[in-house]
């Protein structure tokens, strides 16, 4: 009885209760930011070198430095240890050189010799050698619990600089996640590891720029490794702290506990304007689209299975006013085919496909949806052979830019006829709905692929390969069960070259269909808003200088953020 | 002695039909352990095929065992006291994390759970004594506290003490930027102290009235009694009717009513910890759940489930002394 008013509730209702707390603590701090100035609090003298990063971890923490492990702590990819090469996926960017210095592949794509960097010493105090990298592919291609990759590849080191990995298929597209997405072990510390799944790795030895202090189940801490190859980082020591939300962390923000940290805050501006020690930068890098169940013939029910309904509602839009409603004004144009169009231009073969238009154009919708036969109704909704066009949209509950995205369209698509229900569900269950095509519209995110290479982004979305009938689950990304056959084989043809000529003209075919088709009706590029306490430390990344993804989540980024910063003073 | 055979024996019954509930009630919820693992990859980084049959490999979860023969092994790893594998924290232990979780909880939500009791019951029994007086009029207001939805209570407090006035601390379970881990020194229990003073103060003021005016009431209710004419008549001290004949008879609801909120100290925790970041169970509850991780929620249940039960045999069997009545009648 004494705690049934907390007691009595149901999970569900617990997030909500959660996510109404939060928007009430953001309307706080709003009107109070003004009065709490941002005096660092000192309660137990914290030292002035030390930064704090809130990652995004919440409760306890369970200690888990394993690189191989996907549940490690962040930082242990990229700042404990490091990959071959480092990919930019920020800006247009050559891939950046860490443990490599050069590679080459055969000319049919099946070897990639790497050339790995020299005076490199481990943590530890022993060298690096090609022998460590090797020692890692080989344990990956040997042990299928620890590929989540999919690398088939068998390495060997040739001399003391060079290992050759050898691929049964012509692999040039799996560069990005060879050099770029897999850290280098030991080998004299691996090979003794009994089960490389379980391991927790609790004394790591890397190559990276910090080793690690200290650990406890709320915080944790790192220190610069003065043996470092790049020199010792500028920034001394780094503490990881939990916290519950993204309230509790704009909170610490503000008092100046938090010196990095990732997150939306309604009024960031705001908060910003009230302390000067404060900055932000935001990325906008991941497409907002309303994913589509399109292809009737997987099992796809629904108005939307028709492409004129998928064009109608691109068209039918108004992304400023989106934007404004629910992106709070830092979103930025997506592109109709779904890359970005800031950092993807080159690949963009047409010009008019580069970025999604603002305004509406209800005269367009309205007409393709006439010319495919949905007339309107008595009640203002259009209809076909005795189907309204009416779908829902399922997005997750307590994500309120989305909950407010679908609350805007419901308005704007209505005006061409288009009835939008929205309905909020439980992540599980929009996540379960998504992967099993039970749905006919969702709203989701277009992440980021392994390289800014297209490839990526169609081979994952759009490849026949990566789907599965309505029922099956299509865990490989193409959720909207689209499926062309001429998409299928320039995803072919692009994946068998390194040449990006020929590349090119293979992502201008898929281009022109999915322009088309639209199985993701692009919205807008959502926002990535990174703030940063300044008083400490300088050198974040800005909007004009994006020299990594700033992230405070972002995997292998952080490594080049904190060997990059400078303390303040 | 055969009222506490019956008593065990009941427990018993109820603790295997809560352990078997506590198997099957997660497995109804949507989605599975390694889908959800391979979309939150998937948001941070490319995913294959080769993805998810790696995780299903790394947690096991590729076998093609039946659900009797799931739960048969989920029985015999309880009385072994195995609890499993973590998804969510994997490769840790779900009896690792509820080790690292469950103090906390018990230290925080407990005590300010006894501590509201006894200043509810204390409180409450002066209000019935003295009815009229200024504790009297204290009831509307602090039972109006509890009325205010917990979370808003806590979040104005929070907000005024930890951001506005910097009295408390904002987040955590102590000052980590001062101590590495957790450790045994006089500064270190300071800190803990000093961080769940203001979490264990929301706690209170909004529990404390239920406890007032019950017991408040019971009070009211027991002094009309006969005995206590008696006692009166008998020129007792004015104390001792107060606290040997009223309270004691008066405080026996109370007291079931707090064996069944000592066991809930575990499970109502959630809202407290998210708001005030405290790394409690319930933090790890909720990630269990985002997470779809059957161990970790079925760890967490057991302990809950076993709190509840736990508690209620302790007051079941201590009822039989304060309140000699309940044993004679079987």
């Amino acid at each position: 009885m004494l705690l049934s008013s907390r007691t009595g509730s149901s999970p569900g209702r617990r997030s909500l209760i959660v996510g109404a707390a939060g928007l009430a603590v953001s309307a706080l701090l709003l009107t109070g930011c003004s009065s709490s100035s941002a005096e660092t609090s000192t309660e137990g003298g914290s030292s002035a070198e030390t930064l704090t990063i809130f990652n995004g971890s919440t409760g306890t923490i369970t200690e888990n430095f394993n690189p191989f492990s996907t549940t490690a702590l962040q930082p242990t990819l990229g700042v404990l240890f490091e990959s071959l090469y480092w990919y930019n996926l920020a800006s247009e960017a050559e891939p950046t050189p860490l443990l490599a210095e050069g590679f080459e592949w055969n000319a049919d794509g099946t070897a990639l010799t790497i050339h790995t960097r020299e005076g490199v010493k481990w943590s530890d105090g022993e060298a690096f050698s090609a022998n460590d990298v090797a020692f890692t592919f080989n344990l990956v291609a040997s042990t299928p619990a620890l590929n989540t990759t999919g690398i088939a590849a068998t390495a060997e080191a040739t001399d003391d600089n060079t290992v050759v990995l050898t691929f049964t298929e012509p692999s040039f597209m799996q560069e990005p996640n060879v050099l770029g997405n897999r850290a280098i072990v030991p080998e004299h510390i691996w090979k003794d590891v009994a089960d490389p799944v379980t391991e927790i790795n609790s004394d790591p030895v890397g190559t990276g720029a910090f080793t690690v202090k200290s650990f406890s189940a709320q915080s944790y801490m790192l220190e610069a490794n003065p043996s470092y190859w790049g020199g010792e980082p500028a920034v001394g020591d780094v503490r990881y702290i939990a916290l519950d939300s993204a309230d509790a962390a704009s909170a610490a923000l503000v008092a100046g506990d938090v010196d990095w940290m990732s997150a939306y805050l309604p009024g960031l501006d705001d908060i910003i304007s009230g302390n000067p020690d404060l900055s932000y930068v935001n990325t906008p890098s991941m497409t907002t689209a309303i994913f589509t169940c399109a292809n009737a013939d997987a099992g796809c029910v629904g108005p939307q299975t028709d492409p004129a309904v998928r064009q109608a509602i691109y068209a039918a839009l108004n992304r400023d006013q989106l934007n404004k409603l629910a992106g709070g004004g830092f979103a930025a144009a997506a592109s109709p085919t779904i890359l970005l169009p800031e950092r993807d231009k080159k690949w963009i073969a047409d010009d008019a496909d580069l970025e999604v238009p603002s305004a509406p154009d209800t005269d367009a919708a309205g007409d393709l949806l006439d010319a495919a036969g949905w007339t309107l109704g008595s009640d203002g909704i259009r209809a076909k052979d005795g189907e309204r066009l009416s779908m829902t949209i399922q997005t997750v509950t307590g994500w309120s830019d989305y909950i407010s995205l679908n609350d805007a369209m419901t308005q704007q698509l209505a005006e061409v006829g288009i009835e939008l229900k929205a309905s909020q569900v439980s992540w599980n269950e929009w996540n379960d709905a998504e992967q099993s095509g039970k749905f006919q519209l969702s709203l989701d995110s277009i992440g980021l692929g392994a390289s800014s290479n297209p490839y990526f982004t169609y081979d994952k979305w759009f490849n026949s390969a990566n789907t599965a009938p309505v029922g099956e689950n299509a865990i490989a990304g193409n959720t909207s069960r689209f499926s062309d056959a001429a998409v299928d084989a320039a995803i072919a043809v692009a994946r068998s070259t390194d040449d990006e000529a020929v590349q090119a003209e293979q992502y201008a075919l898929i281009e022109d269909v999915i322009v088309e088709q639209m199985p993701y009706i692009p919205i807008y590029l959502n926002s990535m808003l990174t703030e940063f306490n300044t008083s400490r430390v300088t050198g974040w990344p800005t909007g004009d200088d994006k020299y990594a993804i700033p992230a405070s989540w972002k995997a292998w980024d952080n490594g080049i953020i904190l060997k990059s910063i400078k303390p303040a003073n | 002695m055969r009222y506490f055979v019956q008593k065990l024996g009941f427990y018993a019954v109820a603790l295997w039909a809560a352990l078997t509930l506590n198997f099957f009630i997660p497995r109804l919820m949507p989605g599975n352990p390694v889908d959800i693992m391979v979309s939150k990859l998937a948001a941070k980084g490319p995913v294959t095929e080769a993805t998810r049959d790696a995780i299903a490999a790394m947690l096991g979860t590729d076998t093609e065992a039946s659900l009797w023969q799931q739960y048969g092994d989920y029985v015999s790893a309880i009385v072994h006291g195995n609890l499993g594998t973590s998804v969510a924290y994997f490769p840790a232990s779900v009896g690792q994390i509820i080790d690292q979780t469950l103090p906390w909880t018990v230290g925080l939500i407990g005590l300010s759970t006894v501590i509201s009791f006894l200043i509810g019951v204390g409180l409450g029994t002066f209000a019935g004594w003295k009815r009229g007086s200024w504790v009297d009029n204290l009831i509307p207001f602090t039972t109006m506290l509890q009325s205010v939805p917990y979370f808003w209570l806590a979040l104005l407090l929070l907000f005024c003490f930890g951001s506005i006035w910097q009295v408390f601390p904002l987040n955590g379970g102590y000052d980590v930027y001062t101590f590495p881990g957790v450790e045994a020194s006089w500064g270190f229990t300071k800190s803990v102290l000093y961080h769940g003073a203001l979490p264990a103060l929301t706690i209170v003021i909004s529990s404390i009235g239920g406890w007032m005016l019950g017991m408040r009431n019971m009070m009211v209710s027991t002094l009309s009694e006969d005995y206590i004419l008696t006692a009166e008549a008998k020129g007792l001290r004015p104390a001792r009717i107060r606290f040997a004949y009223a309270a004691r008879n008066a405080v026996l609801p109370s007291i079931s009513g707090f064996a069944i909120s000592l066991g809930f100290v575990v499970a109502g925790s959630i809202v407290t910890e998210a708001v005030f970041s405290y790394p409690g169970i319930g933090s790890a509850l909720l990630m269990a759940v985002n997470s779809n991780d059957y161990a970790l929620m079925q760890g967490i249940f057991l302990v809950i489930t076993l709190a509840v039960l736990g508690a209620n045999l302790l007051v079941d069997l201590l009822y039989g002394f304060i309140d000699p009545r309940t044993r004679a009648r079987s």
